[in-house]
């Protein structure tokens, strides 16, 4: 028995033995291996703070180098040379260089995509007014530091110059970042004849009451939609209060009491059967227009081609502001953001093509031809002028745009109209880039003045219309 | 089944403003639970689903925000009639009709403990709020400010991390998740059942969306603000012509 123990004991020995001796050979061999190959061919885990310390060096190998780092363009050497004092300091220094210069860890060891930020920052991201409208300008054309800028036609893209006005080749390595708080850099692009079809004038963001025809975002934009804004709502208010001067269920005089009976009403009737005959109103009364047509078919033609235009283009800015918040780097809103998308480009001119039709054709009737039925007040005219400049001055934009920008025909020519237009523009040689900023300001203040004008005259059946028709909905 | 030939008295319990709060803030809540739940659950499979449903993180983190801004927006309407009752309306804050709890309401819950123990007869005279009802509307109301102060946090580190230190981020962080859980628990099950499964109102009490409370059950349920109400007989309503 005592035998057996020593002999198990021994065997088992051995094996340990053997087990920690090949071990250590193991190892031994494994330390001898060659570590070079490891240096470059190892996949650094760049979410690690360890791997992107290890990835950067490994760049600095060369890049830290002023004699290693360059590049040949032009018969000139450019450098290269990326300093990590400098880069250190920067908003990037817990990214690896990979991470953003994504195509260049291959052989041959060339920059082909350029840096993508897309991979961290939402294309349309931050502020989403500024970059909607810079769809295609590259972001380190404006973030970083260097100001010469170039377009390329042919990809349709405004991006940084590797070479300075004089046509001296320049170095783009400095990574640094611009200050964008300011306007200050704007100017690389916005000035008098710039070669990248800029505006002269930088033109602050869309406001939120742009909404009504174009994505913009959630913001007032500039002072004059501010005041615009003002009057409208102190218009309404006042037409609201003048509605409250009447009395409510018997109730003369004390304006709380009114509120409360009256919103006691509405909560009724919505929490009633009756809600299904309120639907139908709105359905056939005020979304297809029905009494309009009762009236005539041309009647309701003419303000179908205004209503129904304002009213696709308004639900479709709201939805790109929607998939804008809900998902900003989705296939989809990249396309709805982008005026110059061949969708939004032609729903958009065809609309606007609507609403001048209408409008046009509303003037013919009530000033031209005059028939017995039409009733014309002055306060007609203005509202159909304000919408119909608005319109008007919008293709003109469109055109001019299309025209300095060189936007290429294939691109253009989903707006069929503004293209027509910059084609007629190009043969004029004027300063387009300048005008186009007081075009801009002509149909940001004419909309403004829609705004402003909205409770006060004609266009105020846009609120009480719907309402009044709400209010004498037949009980079924 | 009540006689509808008669037509019966009652009294009015909710504004219309109180209807729609109630309402909103009921369904921004759900909306609010049920997103904030995916992103903080996120390995769930149901939350996946869930968040693949409403087209991905990115839209979950804005739907949520979105309706804690709804929610919060209730808050400011309420402290805005707080506002308008008192310096407009010249009305009683503290009065025994408030949402506020007085000394009266410590006698209240005695005496009502004593009933539910069967030591008294009849419950005590209630006015217009229970002290149960005190408690579902103020631990919302309060509750509130801690989880727009600790979502801000969550919403814009970079910003508040410029005057607290990153652990505040952390803490607000643990904070949120947290009174997420405790306010969803009270809601879901204190609130409803206190609500809805009594025996007096089971399946559902419907005087927060109808607003209006008839004879009896203003005499059951709060006498106290019954009898005062009829001592001067004002503040009945006709039922809804």
């Amino acid at each position: 028995m005592a035998s057996r123990l020593q002999t198990s004991a021994l065997a088992a020995y051995v094996i340990v033995f053997c087990f920690v001796l090949l071990w250590q050979v193991g190892s031994c061999v494994a330390e001898e291996q060659p570590s070079e190959c490891l240096d470059c061919h190892r996949l650094r885990n760049v979410n690690s703070n360890e791997g992107v310390v290890s990835s950067q060096l490994f760049c600095y190998g060369c890049h830290n180098e002023a004699p290693t780092a360059h590049a040949d363009f032009r018969a000139s050497k450019v450098s290269l040379q990326v300093k990590p004092e400098y880069f250190l300091k920067s908003a990037h220094r817990f990214v690896a260089c990979t991470q953003c210069h994504t195509s260049v860890a291959q052989s041959p060891h060339r920059n082909v995509s350029g840096v993508q930020c897309s991979g961290c920052h939402p294309k349309i991201g931050g502020s989403p007014g500024t970059h909607a409208e810079h769809q295609r300008v590259r972001c380190e054309a404006c973030h970083t530091d260097s100001p010469f800028v170039v377009l390329n036609v042919a990809s349709n893209e405004v991006k940084l110059s590797r070479t300075n006005a004089k046509q001296v080749p320049i170095s783009l390595a400095k990574h640094k970042a611009t200050d964008v708080t300011g306007e200050e850099f704007c100017t690389r692009c916005h000035i008098s004849n710039n070669q990248v079809g800029a505006p002269t004038m930088v033109l602050p963001s869309k406001s939120f009451v742009c909404l009504a025809c174009h994505y913009s975002p959630l913001r007032m934009g500039n002072p004059v939609f501010l005041i615009a804004v003002i009057i409208s709502i102190m218009g309404i208010i006042g037409m609201v209060a003048f509605w409250f001067r009447a009395s409510v269920q018997g109730e003369v005089a004390s304006v709380h009491r009114k509120i409360q009976l009256g919103s006691e009403v509405v909560w009724a009737k919505i929490f009633s059967r009756e809600i299904f005959s309120i639907l139908k109103t709105i359905f056939f009364d005020i979304l297809l227009q029905r009494r309009i047509l009762a009236s005539g078919v041309s009647r309701w033609l003419i303000h179908s081609l205004i209503f129904y235009s304002f009213f696709a283009r308004f639900a479709l800015s709201l939805l790109t502001l929607l998939l804008q918040n809900l998902s900003p780097e989705g296939e989809r809103t990249l396309i709805l953001v982008n005026k110059d998308s061949s969708f939004v480009a032609a729903f958009n001119d065809l609309t606007g093509v609507f609403i001048l039709v209408g409008v046009t054709w509303a003037i013919v009737r009530r000033y031209i031809t005059k028939p017995d039925y039409v009733s014309t007040e002055e306060q007609d005219i203005v509202a159909l002028v304000i919408i119909g400049l608005v319109t008007f001055s919008g293709f003109i934009l469109e055109g001019i745009r299309f025209h300095t920008a060189h936007i290429p025909p294939e691109v253009a020519l989903s707006a069929f109209a503004g293209y027509v237009i910059s084609k007629l523009f190009s043969v004029v040689h004027v300063g387009w880039q300048s005008i186009y900023g007081y075009m801009w300001y002509v149909h940001a203040l004419l909309w403004a003045l829609f705004i402003a004008y909205l409770p006060f005259g004609k266009l105020r059946h846009i609120i009480t219309t719907p309402l009044s028709l709400l209010l004498g909905y037949k009980k079924e | 089944m009540h006689d509808r030939t008669v037509e019966q008295e009652v009294y009015w319990r909710f504004s219309v403003l109180q209807r729609v709060v109630h309402l909103v803030v009921m369904f921004a809540f759900i909306g609010v639970g049920l997103t904030g739940f995916s992103i903080a659950f996120s390995s769930v499979g149901s939350a996946q689903t869930f968040v693949w449903f409403l087209g991905g993180i990115d839209s979950v983190r804005y739907l949520h925000r979105f309706c804690a801004v709804v929610l919060y927006l209730c808050v400011v309407a309420e402290i805005l009639w707080v506002l308008y009752f008192k310096f407009l309306l010249r009305g009683n804050l503290l009065g025994p009709n408030s949402i506020c709890f007085g000394v009266r309401d410590i006698k209240f819950f005695r005496e009502h403990i004593g009933y539910l123990l069967g030591l008294r007869k009849a419950p005590p005279p209630f006015y217009r709020f229970t002290y149960w009802e005190k408690l579902d509307y103020w631990t919302l109301f309060l509750g509130m400010q801690s989880m727009a102060l600790t979502g801000l946090f969550l919403w814009f580190p970079e910003f508040f991390s410029r005057f607290f230190p990153g652990i505040f981020i952390n803490l607000a962080q643990v904070l949120h998740f947290d009174e997420a859980i405790l306010a969803v628990l009270y809601k879901f099950f204190i609130h409803t059942t206190v609500r809805h499964l009594r025996p007096e109102v089971y399946p559902g009490d419907w005087v927060i969306f109808t607003g209006k409370v008839t004879k009896e059950t203003m005499m059951r349920a709060h006498p106290g603000e019954w009898a005062s109400l009829n001592a001067v007989q004002q503040g009945s309503a006709i039922a809804d012509k």
